[in-house]
């Protein structure tokens, strides 16, 4: 029998980074409601932030009349985050590895990379009409799965 | 709660004291202008007390890392003390830990900077 959905969460902003607040302020409730231990709750957090604020800067170019959207749900097996922009900029396979010796001192690209290590699926797509969407998927069940890998 | 930076000096060496969170916009330009500032005033020797940082994004993985080479293009040196487990997981995972020199003890961290 599949696991009864909880409550879900969404948010749609302007693309500017002082809206990232109001990203924090959602992610706080969605842990509290979906009673993430902290360690846990910590990597949500980060790894959505960094979506979001890619999205913000990569996808929509800090463009203030584009949006971000952020939808974050759980099964109770897992929780799921999308992640939607109307720009596209990138695609993950071409995201240069920031732990390559010739990237290691550059003071930026290392998000996606903080994204992979802690959350279980990570896919981007084009939506349609345009935009990206980043869904991610976090597994609330395993050994140390609460830690980055 | 964004971050907050206390520095003391033991010798030559500055011992910035984080808390808080190093994240985009605020809390990596208080570190950048801060260390910018000392090495305008002589300074060349600095050591980051992590111990109280309680998240830390890739933008403020970023402006350790541009501090880092600021700091070193001019001759100095800048090293990381007490990090956390979450701290030092990132590190491990962006592979920071080959660049940085780490210490969990502060007398052991002045002893190299000498």
């Amino acid at each position: 029998m599949a696991a009864k959905r909880r409550r879900s969460f969404e948010l749609t902003i302007p693309s500017r980074i002082e809206q990232m607040e109001a990203v924090h302020a959602l992610i706080e409730e969605a842990v509290k409601e979906y009673k993430l231990n902290n360690e846990m709750a910590h990597w949500i957090e980060l790894s959505v932030s960094e979506s979001m604020i890619n999205a913000i800067q990569h996808g929509n170019k800090a463009d203030p009349s584009k949006q971000a959207t952020l939808r974050i749900s759980s099964s109770g097996d897992a929780i799921e985050i999308i992640v939607e922009d109307e720009g596209c900029g990138f695609t993950l396979d071409k995201v240069a590895d920031p732990t390559d010796k010739a990237n290691l001192l550059k003071p930026s690209g290392r998000g996606i990379l903080i994204i992979r290590s802690f959350m279980d699926e990570v896919d981007l797509s084009q939506r349609e009409g345009g935009g990206c969407r980043l869904r991610m998927v976090k597994r609330l069940s395993g050994l140390d799965g609460d830690r980055p890998r | 709660m964004s971050m907050l930076l206390n520095p003391r000096r033991l010798d030559d060496v500055v011992i910035l004291d984080l808390s808080g969170r190093i994240t985009m916009g605020e809390g990596t330009l208080v570190l950048r202008d801060r260390i910018r500032k000392l090495l305008a005033a002589g300074d060349q020797k600095f050591l980051l007390n992590l111990a109280d940082v309680d998240y830390i994004d890739s933008s403020g993985l970023g402006e350790l890392v541009s501090s880092f080479t600021t700091v070193r293009n001019q001759g100095g040196q800048l090293k990381l003390l007490n990090l956390t487990r979450r701290v030092q997981d990132l590190l491990q995972i962006t592979k920071l830990l080959t660049v940085f020199e780490v210490f969990n003890n502060e007398a052991a961290a002045l002893k190299t900077m000498t």
